[in-house]
């Protein structure tokens, strides 16, 4: 029996930092619910308080006006919600069919061994409820596609218990993320199914084209707080970029004073490598080239390149007039930091110090300087606005954006001339954000070259004075971004007919 | 359970059990002699632990020092027995943990085996070649020059300082001169903080710029150099080399890094709390053998003891 789910006054603070301010939500059956908002926005957080995960400072939940309670993932599940996350938590060496059924009771016969046939019927009808017929539930999950995998996963919030009822809420966080797009087409067949049989569907997403395509209604959100939710017939998609981003924001960004110099730092010409093509730029003394596209489709590659961890296999690189480094080992030498996207696996030795975790590409001579590096350390927290209790505080201490400063110091300390910056601000609160740009910016007045990939498009355009567009690994052009709105910016992400215009 | 009590729980235990002992062994346990019994008893098993340290800061660990022991024994052994002298024979034993050490390190860094694996590989490796070498033999008596096993029988006199007809052992001294030296390769050089980056994070060590490869082969080297070390004081001590005589080192070194884990802030390994273990395990083993309890009731007592440890810590932990 479809029921509408209402979610009222839903309120997180972390230490004192509010992620979440009185945001409330409804969900009817039988629609899409979009929620958008830049990250950071408290898309995560919602997502976490109505799975039960994290306990909410205030919340009321009501399933057709009758109150309900979340305080544990055990509670969302009985309440017939369904989360199906970006990352795929299907075990590899397991079977299809296993996977689908993984936490359930299994078949067995004499209750000793598996009855594989049982199991193979209840995974069949759990995938051809969502009408695939195409996935033999016999193979090994990790030989499928990334798309049938996260089928897979959606087959298996499916499965419940005889005569149980069926899931009343289906969440997505960012599904298509890692698909292609016929295979997020089939998502978008399933979850067409989903809402015929009267579930309710939160659906998360950057990508506001498919939001368009197949959401009914949608609700932004902006700094933790609740902007607008209306029917999707009655908006479109700048409407939605500019209450995602806001006007105050695009005055966040510190404005560029010295111009950018003329001697080039590093250029490519005509880099392919395995998942690049016909990559072409140059970069001068203190320009910022930002470099982006939809997610995953070879931003990391072109900054991996100046580390020689991405392999051109055709193409000329150079740096500082001589070829580009070979290994990280020659880029640090050679001048060139990096502040990789996953600060945690990444970036940072979580259970070291700060003064370690800064000075590791730094460390000369045989013999540590304790003194020395206190010192240095102590310079560089104040040059990257590091709220920490001393120099040699444990890193995993620290808030997500004092550690996005470590990272920053570390690739600061020894006067880089190409910064490499992927996703530079992710995972940061709008405070440190600014201080970030600020210390980019002052980076790039003093000289040093910087190109960064990010999904934040107001900070592309906040900071970049050019842009390198890709579409899947290809160069699609370079522009200028001066004076540009996010939504123009978006669209030459879809763009593909400026390319068949041209002579 | 605050940090500092599971920092401090295993210090604590230590003093637990040298007060146990000295009451239950009132004229025996606290005295010079033998505190100076058990360094030198010990200082075999403290070799073996330091060098183990410096691989288990990176999360690896060798599971073939054992064996390493025992070849370097016979390597020296044998060496002496076709008439080399004694700096030959030791200079080859040398060599053989170095190349072994290497060996290991090639195969985790390089080929990218797991340690587990690569070690528990190698382990069989040199004590099958210790068999081949020596023929399955104990090399004794003549072979074994009086100037190498004289070693472990002398030190420097202790009459100076009033105890009459008591030496500091040259084992006890080569003991305190390899912690002095993992201490200061550990903790002052930029090389041991390097190991201490890998083990805190490999990906982001190797995305700053750091040679990881080269710095855990060094490493594996420097651990099978201390394997070797500790298999020429064992030789020396008993003026005999067998090709099994290293083969109860390998788990009460790993045992004793385990034991100063639980006493590191984030859990990590530290060469002065690894001595802790060494200590632990080594006067447990002098005072219940002095107390006359069986050796297999000893033996199911240590593991008991490792295993309280490290559970306390591993609940404290726990938050």
């Amino acid at each position: 029996m479809p029921s509408t789910l209402s979610f009222n006054g839903l309120r997180k603070s972390y230490g004192g930092a509010p992620a979440l301010s009185d945001v409330s939500l409804t969900l009817a059956p039988g629609r899409v619910h979009a929620l958008v908002g830049e990250n950071g926005a408290g898309k995560s957080t919602l997502i976490k308080l109505i799975a039960g995960v994290v306990p909410a400072d205030t919340m009321t939940v009501t399933k057709d006006g009758a109150p309900i309670t979340l305080n544990s993932a055990g509670d969302a599940l009985a309440a017939g919600f369904r989360f199906i996350h970006q990352e795929l938590n299907i075990v590899p060496q397991l079977s299809v069919a296993e996977n689908i059924l993984l936490g359930q009771p299994g078949a067995t016969r004499y209750g000793l061994f598996v009855d594989w046939k049982a199991l193979s019927q209840k995974a069949n009808s759990a995938l051809a409820e969502l009408g695939i017929d195409d996935i033999d539930v016999r193979v090994h999950a990790g030989g499928l596609g990334v798309g049938d995998q996260m089928l897979v996963k959606i087959a298996s919030a499916l499965v419940r218990d005889e005569g149980a009822e069926a899931p009343g809420l289906y969440v997505f966080d960012e599904p298509t993320a890692a698909l292609s797009d016929t295979e997020s087409e089939k998502l978008f067949d399933v979850i067409e199914r989903l809402k015929k049989d009267g579930a309710a569907i939160l659906y998360v997403s950057h990508r506001l084209g498919e939001i368009m395509q197949i959401c009914d209604d949608v609700t932004v959100l902006r700094n933790g707080a609740h902007v607008i939710t209306t029917p999707i017939a009655d908006t479109s998609r700048d409407e939605i970029v500019h209450q995602m981003t806001g006007r105050e924001l695009m005055d966040g960004y510190p404005p560029r004073i010295q111009s950018i110099g003329a001697n080039p730092v590093c250029a490519a010409k005509n880099i392919s490598s395995a998942k690049l093509d016909q990559i072409n730029f140059t970069l001068r003394d203190g320009e910022i080239l930002g470099v982006a596209g939809l997610s995953d489709c070879g931003q990391t590659e072109i900054l991996r390149l100046f580390l020689g961890l991405e392999r051109a296999l055709a193409g000329s690189l150079t740096f500082n007039t001589s070829a580009a480094p070979r290994n990280p080992v020659q880029a640090w030498q050679r001048g060139v930091a990096y502040v990789p996207r996953e600060r945690r696996s990444e970036g940072l030795m979580m259970t070291l110090g700060v003064r370690q975790n800064t000075l590791l590409p730094h460390y000369r001579g045989l013999f540590a300087n304790r003194r020395a590096e206190i010192e240095k350390t102590r310079g560089l927290e104040t040059d990257v606005k590091l709220k920490a209790v001393g120099p040699d505080q444990v890193v995993h201490e620290l808030s997500g954006g004092n550690q996005q400063k470590v990272v920053f110091a570390k690739a600061i300390a020894k006067n880089p001339r190409l910064l490499l910056l992927d996703e530079p601000t992710r995972g940061v609160d709008v405070g440190a954000k600014f201080e970030i740009y600020s210390l980019i910016r002052h980076l790039s007045e003093g000289g040093c070259s910087v190109i960064m990939s990010s999904s934040d498009l107001p900070e592309l355009i906040g900071m970049c004075d050019r842009i390198l567009i890709l579409h899947a690994g290809r160069q699609y052009d370079i522009i200028e971004p001066q004076g540009m709105q996010p939504g123009d910016l978006l669209a030459t992400f879809y763009d593909h007919h400026k390319t068949s215009e041209l002579p | 359970m605050t940090a500092h009590m599971r920092q401090f729980g295993t210090l604590l235990g230590l003093i637990l059990i040298i007060v146990f002992f000295t009451v239950n062994l009132p004229d025996t346990f606290l005295t010079a002699r033998n505190l100076i019994n058990v360094s030198q008893q010990i200082s075999m098993l403290a070799v073996v632990a330091f060098t183990m340290t410096i691989v288990m800061v990176m999360n690896d660990f060798d599971l073939s020092v054992g064996s390493m022991a025992s070849l370097s024994g016979i390597v020296a052994a044998v060496l002496f027995s076709m008439g080399y002298p004694i700096w030959v024979g030791v200079g080859g034993a040398l060599l053989a943990g170095l190349v072994g050490g290497l060996f290991n390190g090639f195969l985790v860094a390089v080929i990218g085996i797991l340690p587990f694996v690569a070690t528990l590989g190698t382990l069989t490796i040199f004590s099958g070649t210790a068999f081949l070498i020596s023929d399955g033999r104990t090399i004794f008596g003549r072979d074994i020059p009086a100037g190498f096993s004289g070693f472990a029988r002398s030190g420097i006199p202790l009459d100076t300082i009033g105890l009459e007809g008591l030496k500091l052992p040259y084992l006890t001294i080569t003991g305190v001169i390899v912690l002095l030296l993992v201490w200061i390769i550990l903790e002052q050089m930029n090389f041991g903080r390097r190991l201490y980056a890998i083990g805190g994070n490999i990906e982001a060590t190797r995305l700053s710029g750091i040679k990881v490869k080269r710095l855990r082969m060094g490493a594996f080297a420097l651990t099978g150099i201390g394997a070797a070390i500790a298999g020429l004081m064992y030789a020396s001590r008993v003026a005999s080399a067998n090709p099994t005589q290293g083969a109860g080192l390998m788990l009460d070194a790993i045992a004793a890094v385990f034991l100063g884990m639980t006493m590191g802030k984030e859990g990590e390994p530290r060469v002065l709390a690894t001595l802790v273990g060494v200590l632990i395990l080594g006067i447990l083993d002098n005072g219940l053998t002095q107390m006359k309890v069986d050796s297999y009731i000893r033996e199911i007592l240590i593991g008991a003891i490792v295993i309280a440890a490290v559970a306390t810590s591993a609940l404290g932990r726990r938050r």
